[in-house]
C-alpha cells in the first residue's frame, strides 16, 4: 500500500483531482462533465505525440522534429486529397510521410552516432520548410490552409463514439495500446533496458538500433495521427498545425516522469501529465486569467516539478540522517 | 585529405562559405560587394550574440534552450522603461539585469539544484515568453525613441554600436577562453567528475556560464530591438534553435569541452550567408527552413560519417602496430 502511494503517477494523479477542484472552486462551471470532455478536444493532440515521446526518451533518446512532422503529414494528406485520391489513399500517405520522417531521423542518428537532439532539430526545420514549400505546389502559400476534404472526413472530428469526442477516444485508445507495448511486451522491456545501459544492452545482443528506430518510427506515425485529427476538427491542413504541442508535449513527457537519461517512464505518468497541462490551461482561461499568464505558468509548472523531483535527493544531502525510530 | 576535413573544421567551414559565395555571386552579380558583407554581419548580429551566450553553457555540456525568450524578454525590459521616460543608459541596464536574473535563474536550476539542463530551460523558455507576455499585456512596443534606433546605426567604419560590442564580445569571449579560468569551463565539459576531483568549483562555473549567456541574450535583445525599432510579441522565439544550429555547425560538440571562437563566428555567418544569399537568388523566403536544415543534416551526415571512419583508420593502424610491435604499440598507447 505503501509503495502504491509514493508512486509517482499516484501523486501525479492528487495533483491533477486538486487543480479541479481549484478551478471547480473558482469557476463552478468549470466542472460540468459535458465541458471537461469537449474540452479535451483542444489538447489531447499533445498527449498523442507526447506517448510515443515518452518511449523515445526511455531508450536514451530525444525528438523534437514531432511537431513539424504534424503539420507536414497534414499537407501531404491535403496534397494527396487536393489531386483527387480516394480517403483511405490520402490517409494512407499522411501516415507513410510520419513513419518516413521518424525513420529519416534515426537513420540519420544512427549512421552519425550524433545526439539525436542535434539531429531531431535538423529535422524539426527541414520538416516545417518542406511543408511550407510543398503546400505552395497546390497553391496554397505561406501558411494557408489546404481544405476542401471530404465530409465524411471532416465529420470524424466531431463524432462521438462510446459517448466520447472522438479525438478523445483516439488518444486514450492510441495510448492503451502504447501502454500495452511498453509495459507488457518484450518489445517495451527492451526499450527500459537500452535506456538503462545502452552498451549493456548492444553486449547482451539486444537489437538497440532496431528498438531506437522503432520508438522514432512510432512518434513519426503519432504525429501524423495528430496532424490528420487536428485537420479533420480544423477542416483545413495548415503548415503549423502542430507547432505549439513542441513545448507541452515534451513537458508532459518530463511532468509524467520520464527521465531524459533514459531508462525511466511510464505511459500512465504522461497521460495523467496530459490532462493536468490540458485543464491547466484551459481552467486558467475560464478563471479570467489571460493566456499570456497561464503560458508563464505552464512553463513555471514544469520548472517546479522537475526542480522538486531532482532537488529533493539534493536536500537530504544536506539534513544529517537521524536515527530510525523502531518500527 | 580527409582528416584535413575532420580535424580543421572552421577552415573547412570556412572554404565552403567561401565557395558557396562565390557560386553565388557567380549566379547573382552584384552579390559580391561590401554591401553585402555588411548585410550579412548586421543580419547576422543578434543570432551571433545568442550563440556567443550559448557556447559557454555548451563547453559546460549543458544546453540553454530558453534564449529566444530571454531575448524577448529583455527586448521588453527595455521598450518600456525607456518608452516611460527613462535614459537609454538606465533603460540598457535594466535589460542587461533582466538578462542576467534570467540567467541566474537558469543556472541555479542546473548548477544548484541539479536539475537536466534540457528540462530546465524547456520550462524556463515558456515562463519567460509568459513573463514578458504579462509585462507588456500582450501588446506589441511600438515608437521607440531614436536613440534605441541610433544603436544600429553605421557610423565607425560602417560598423555600428551594436556591431562593435559584437566584435568586442568576440574578443573577450576568446581571450578568456585562452586563460587559465577559463581552461576551466573545457574541463568541466570535457570530464565534470574529474574536474570535481582536480577541485574546480564545477557548480560555480555552470552557474556563471549560464548568467553569461543571459547578459548575451539581453545584448542580443537590445540589437534586435535597435534594429528593427520595435518588439514584436514573438521577439526571437525560435532563435535559439538557430543559434544552436549554428554552433554544431561550427563544430562546437553538445557532448561539450570542445569548441573554438572561431567556429562559433563561422557557423553563424554561413547561417546568415545561406539566408541572404537565397534572398539575393530572389528565392521565395519560404525556402530557407528547408534549405537550412537539409544543409545541416547533411553537414551532421558528412562530418559524423567522417569522424567515424577516421576513428576506425586510427584503430586500425593502431592494431597493425600491435601486430608488429608489441611492446613499442603498448609505449604508445600509453603515451596517448
Amino acid at each position: 500500500m505503501k509503495r502504491l502511494m509514493m508512486r509517482w503517477e499516484v501523486l501525479l494523479l492528487g495533483i491533477l483531482v486538486l487543480e479541479l477542484a481549484v478551478f471547480g472552486a473558482i469557476n463552478p462551471r468549470f466542472l460540468n462533465l459535458g465541458s471537461l470532455l469537449y474540452g479535451t478536444s483542444d489538447f489531447v493532440q499533445v498527449g498523442i505525440v507526447a506517448v510515443p515521446l515518452t518511449l523515445v526518451i526511455i531508450a536514451g533518446g530525444i525528438d523534437v522534429s514531432f511537431a513539424s512532422t504534424v503539420g507536414l503529414c497534414a499537407i501531404t494528406f491535403g496534397i494527396a486529397n487536393f489531386f483527387g485520391m480516394p480517403l483511405a489513399v490520402s490517409l494512407g500517405v499522411g501516415f507513410a510521410t510520419g513513419a518516413l520522417a521518424g525513420l529519416l531521423n534515426a537513420t540519420i542518428i544512427r549512421l552519425t552516432r550524433l545526439q539525436p537532439l542535434v539531429v531531431t532539430l535538423g529535422g524539426l526545420y527541414m520538416f516545417s520548410g518542406a511543408a511550407t514549400v510543398l503546400s505552395g505546389v497546390v497553391g496554397a502559400n505561406g501558411f494557408d490552409g489546404i481544405g476542401g476534404f471530404p465530409a465524411a472526413f471532416t465529420g470524424l472530428g466531431y463524432q462521438m463514439i462510446f459517448g466520447l469526442p472522438m479525438p478523445l477516444f483516439v488518444f486514450l485508445s492510441f495510448s492503451l495500446v502504447m501502454l500495452v507495448l511498453l509495459h507488457v511486451t518484450r518489445f517495451g522491456r527492451l526499450v527500459f533496458q537500452i535506456g538503462q545501459n545502452e552498451s549493456a544492452a548492444r553486449h547482451a545482443g539486444m537489437p538497440v538500433a532496431r528498438v531506437q528506430m522503432l520508438t522514432y518510427v512510432i512518434t513519426g506515425l503519432a504525429a501524423a495521427l495528430a496532424g490528420l485529427l487536428l485537420s479533420a476538427y480544423f477542416g483545413s491542413a495548415r503548415v503549423d498545425l502542430g507547432k505549439a504541442t513542441l513545448l507541452p508535449a515534451i513537458t508532459a513527457a518530463v511532468l509524467g516522469g520520464a527521465s531524459i537519461y533514459g531508462g525511466q517512464g511510464s505511459v500512465i505518468g504522461t497521460i495523467i501529465a496530459t490532462f493536468i497541462i490540458g485543464y491547466l490551461q484551459q481552467g486558467l482561461q475560464m478563471s479570467g486569467v489571460p493566456s499570456q499568464v497561464s503560458s508563464a505558468l505552464s512553463g513555471a509548472l514544469l520548472v517546479v516539478v522537475v526542480a522538486m523531483r531532482h532537488g529533493a535527493p539534493l536536500l537530504r544531502e544536506f539534513i544529517p540522517v537521524r536515527p530510525r525510530p523502531s518500527e | 585529405m580527409l582528416e584535413r576535413i575532420a580535424r580543421e573544421r572552421v577552415a573547412t567551414l570556412f572554404l565552403v562559405t567561401v565557395i558557396v559565395l562565390l557560386l553565388v555571386g557567380m549566379a547573382a552579380p552584384g552579390f559580391l560587394s561590401a554591401r553585402t558583407a555588411s548585410i550579412i554581419w548586421s543580419n547576422g548580429l543578434v543570432l551571433m550574440l545568442v550563440a556567443l551566450g550559448i557556447f559557454p553553457v555548451i563547453l559546460t555540456r549543458n544546453i540553454d534552450v530558453s534564449g529566444g525568450s530571454v531575448l524577448g524578454l529583455s527586448a521588453v525590459t527595455l521598450g518600456l522603461t525607456v518608452n516611460a521616460g527613462a535614459p537609454l543608459p538606465v533603460g540598457i541596464a535594466a535589460a542587461l539585469g533582466a538578462g542576467a536574473a534570467a540567467g541566474a535563474l537558469n543556472g541555479g536550476l542546473v548548477a544548484l539544484l541539479g536539475v537536466p539542463s534540457i528540462v530546465a530551460t524547456l520550462g524556463t523558455l515558456g515562463l519567460f515568453r509568459g513573463v514578458m507576455l504579462i509585462a507588456t499585456g500582450g501588446e506589441w512596443i511600438e515608437e521607440l525613441p531614436q536613440g534605441v534606433k541610433d544603436l544600429a546605426d553605421k557610423g565607425f567604419f560602417g560598423l555600428s554600436a551594436i556591431g562593435i560590442v559584437a566584435l568586442a564580445v568576440i574578443v573577450v569571449v576568446w581571450l578568456v577562453l585562452r586563460t587559465r579560468r577559463g581552461r576551466w569551463i573545457f574541463a568541466v565539459g570535457d570530464n565534470r567528475e574529474a574536474a570535481r576531483h582536480l577541485g574546480l568549483p564545477v557548480r560555480r562555473i555552470e552557474f556563471f556560464a549560464f548568467v553569461w549567456a543571459g547578459l548575451m541574450y539581453a545584448i542580443a535583445g537590445i540589437a534586435f530591438a535597435a534594429q528593427i525599432g520595435f518588439v514584436p510579441n514573438q521577439a526571437g522565439s525560435g532563435l535559439e534553435l538557430r543559434a544552436i544550429a549554428a554552433l554544431v555547425l561550427g563544430g562546437i560538440s553538445l557532448l561539450g569541452g570542445v569548441g573554438s571562437v572561431a567556429g562559433v563566428v563561422i557557423g553563424v555567418i554561413f547561417f546568415t550567408s545561406i539566408d541572404t544569399a537565397l534572398v539575393f537568388l530572389k528565392i521565395p523566403a519560404y525556402w530557407n527552413d528547408l534549405i537550412g536544415g537539409a544543409m545541416l543534416l547533411a553537414v551532421l551526415l558528412i562530418d559524423g560519417r567522417l569522424r567515424i571512419a577516421l576513428e576506425a583508420r586510427d584503430r586500425a593502424a593502431r592494431y597493425r602496430r600491435g601486430g608488429t610491435q608489441p611492446s613499442k604499440s603498448r609505449d604508445l598507447e600509453e603515451a596517448a
